[in-house]
């Protein structure tokens, strides 16, 4: 599976084993002690050169992909296995904390002069809303102001004495 | 609440959603909730594989916190997740206002870029100063602090005033809960302005780099001796906090520590530089590469190795000191541990997904400029407005909270899309920083893989998990953080 020449390193992969987005990752986190390159080698394999770039030597960074590799693997099953279970947990988490949030006080996105007309429009409203109110305060032919108690009498007690 | 027990079952659970950090014959495994364990290389292996049974000794334990994948407690869990995450709903909380770029100070890594004490033009105006006050109230954040920067804040007292003043009021009105905070190196301070803001409640922040040869290279003050005044005025806002009066509250004061590369092998000398100076904190800061201190990197700057020596070196002496019964305790020590032993968001900006800037934080620059941060207008003052989201007299809050620089910001520090984080075991603790990506890696997004933040961030995370193994040092980090 491993090949040094020189300096490099090379780590040859079966893509039937591993996925080429695995060997990716893996090779990513060797990145730091080391420039990495990949290239395929027919369908079923990959090929992972390694050129140090301080004191580790190539076969030690190899060893520490080979090792990332096999946790990458591992990632993605868990990943897989929780994808749906992680969304809903979220989301419960998300839509609780929607539902317990304050309603917004200032910025209404409008400009002063939106907001001035706005303002105008909302106090003619309640000025008309007032005006009818008081023109009909008198007038309740249905007697919905009435309580219960003025309509039909105080409520008389069932208990027995 | 109590979990029902589980029915009798046949197949495996399968994996728990989980991250992992593998230390030799040990697993430290995480999850989205905050949870942390330390396991067995064995056991790690039966829980992947669904295999932990009921009577192995740590399942009850990994079962309450989230970790046997059909034990879980959704409500529990959820509650958890949304404490941990409460910033998310919040909005901006802190509003740096940089009331002036002049300053009386020439420190070695200044990152505020500094003009000099005549420059007059990098004042902000009293109205500028309102209208910043004004925008900051516009925030959702039901909790808002303002601070107050430079340069030199106090060299603009009159902006500072009528900020406060009106900030006061606004805060009444408005009835949000107003932290006011002042950052000064007390050159210019006199006992008329104190009293001025200790009457408005506002808390006071310093520098104190460590004893006087150390502070005065790094902090170089041509009028005088800044340690002095420096050590002056902390005293002088300690003897006011301890003998409070009924009319206001008087804060115990606070003061920060950069580190250079002066400082490198010192720790024990600053540490009780602070103790003597009767501090209870001290937030031990790596210096970034950022603003002037990018120019004089070669000479004052180091790698995170070096700093990470530093850090858990002094670490330890604290906790040395702790178990001698002296009260000290790490800032970014006590705000990580905040998040894993507590699931609590201490507020800590730089650590969080996504990152604070402009949804948790603004920098409003002496002209009414805008940045997501501090860090960011810094880079503005370079000449690159990268990080600038608005001025605060043309734009309205939400042009300003949906700016490209702000969406840019929030998506390249969620820690979900960056490759090596969204698989780092310290995840749920931690955040990125899209401005040092962005000045170090000529990217938002960084390659963490050779970030040397990452490496200090991962350093700490790696040093305080390992302290919380030991029961005698978890006793005492609890303890900082048991508020």
């Amino acid at each position: 599976m491993k090949k040094e020449s020189r300096s490099k390193t090379e780590v040859s992969v079966s893509l039937k084993k591993y996925s080429l987005e695995a060997v990716r990752y893996a090779a990513h986190a060797a990145s730091s002690a080391a420039r990495v390159f990949i290239r395929t080698s027919g369908r079923d394999a990959a090929v992972v050169e390694f050129e140090p770039t301080g004191k580790l030597p190539g076969a030690k960074i190899a060893a520490a992909f080979k090792a990332e590799l096999e946790d990458e693997a591992l990632r993605a099953s868990v990943y897989e296995a929780n994808r749906e279970l992680r969304d809903f947990m979220i989301l419960k988490a998300l839509s609780a904390s929607e539902a317990a949030q304050k309603p917004r006080q200032d910025d209404s996105g409008l400009t002063p002069e939106q907001e001035k007309e706005l303002d105008a429009l909302i106090a003619q409203v309640e000025s008309e809303i007032k005006q009818e109110a008081a023109a009909g305060a008198s007038a309740d032919p249905l007697g919905i102001t009435k309580t219960w108690e003025d309509k039909y009498g105080a409520k008389k007690s069932r208990k027995k004495n | 609440m109590a979990l029902k027990k589980a029915a009798k079952r046949t197949e495996p659970a399968g994996p728990p959603q989980l991250l992992w950090r593998r230390d030799g014959a040990e697993c430290l495994v995480t999850n989205d909730f905050g949870h942390y364990a330390w396991l067995k290389r064995k056991d790690f292996d039966l829980l992947l594989a669904g295999r932990l049974g009921e009577k192995h000794p740590a399942y009850a334990a990994l079962a309450d916190k989230g970790f046997i994948r059909d034990r879980l407690d959704f409500d529990g869990l959820a509650a958890k997740w949304r404490s941990k995450n409460a910033y998310l709903n919040s909005g901006p909380g802190l509003h740096i206002l940089v009331l002036t770029l002049r300053c009386n100070h020439k420190c070695l890594y200044c990152q505020s870029s500094a003009a000099g004490v005549g420059s007059k033009d990098t004042d902000m105006s009293a109205a500028t100063a309102k209208k910043c006050v004004d925008f900051a109230f516009q925030s959702p954040n039901p909790g808002i602090t303002i601070e107050f920067q430079g340069g030199e804040p106090l060299l603009n007292w009159e902006a500072l005033k009528a900020a406060v003043l009106h900030a006061r009021a606004k805060a009444k009105k408005a009835g949000k809960d107003l932290r006011l905070a002042l950052v000064s190196n007390f050159s210019l301070m006199t006992e008329e302005k104190a009293q001025f803001l200790m009457e408005n409640e506002v808390s006071i922040c310093t520098s104190l780099d460590g004893p006087a040869d150390l502070h005065n290279r790094n902090r170089v003050f041509c009028g005088g001796n800044s340690h002095a005044a420096t050590v002056k005025w902390l005293k002088f806002f300690q003897a006011r906090h301890a003998r409070q009066v009924p009319e206001y509250r008087v804060f115990k004061p606070s003061a920060l520590l950069t580190v250079s590369r002066y400082s490198l092998g010192r720790h024990k000398e600053i540490i009780d530089e602070y103790v003597k100076a009767g501090l209870e904190d001290i937030f031990i800061r790596p210096l970034a590469p950022i603003g002037y201190a990018k120019n004089l990197w070669g000479q004052i700057g180091y790698d995170a190795a070096a700093f990470g020596k530093f850090y858990l070196e002094s670490l330890d002496y604290i906790l040395k000191l702790n178990r001698a019964g002296v009260t000290l305790r790490e800032k970014m020590a006590s705000m990580m541990l905040d998040k894993i032993v507590n699931s609590r968001d201490p507020g800590y900006l730089d650590a969080r997904c996504p990152c604070g800037a402009a949804i948790g934080q603004v920098a409003y620059n002496y002209n009414g400029d805008l940045y997501t941060c501090d860090e960011g207008r810094m880079v503005g003052w370079e000449g690159d407005d990268a990080f600038k989201i608005g001025n605060v007299r043309q734009d309205p809050y939400r042009k300003v909270m949906t700016s490209g620089a702000a969406r840019a910001c929030v998506l390249s520090s969620n820690l979900e899309s960056q490759p090596d984080c969204a698989r780092c075991a310290y995840k749920p603790y931690c955040g990125v920083c899209p401005v040092y990506n962005y000045e170090t890696q000529g990217s938002l997004w960084g390659d963490m893989a050779v970030n040397d933040r990452c490496g200090l961030f991962k350093g700490t995370f790696g040093a305080l998990f390992a302290m919380l193994k030991k029961p005698a040092n978890e006793a005492i980090l609890k303890k900082w953080v048991a508020k």
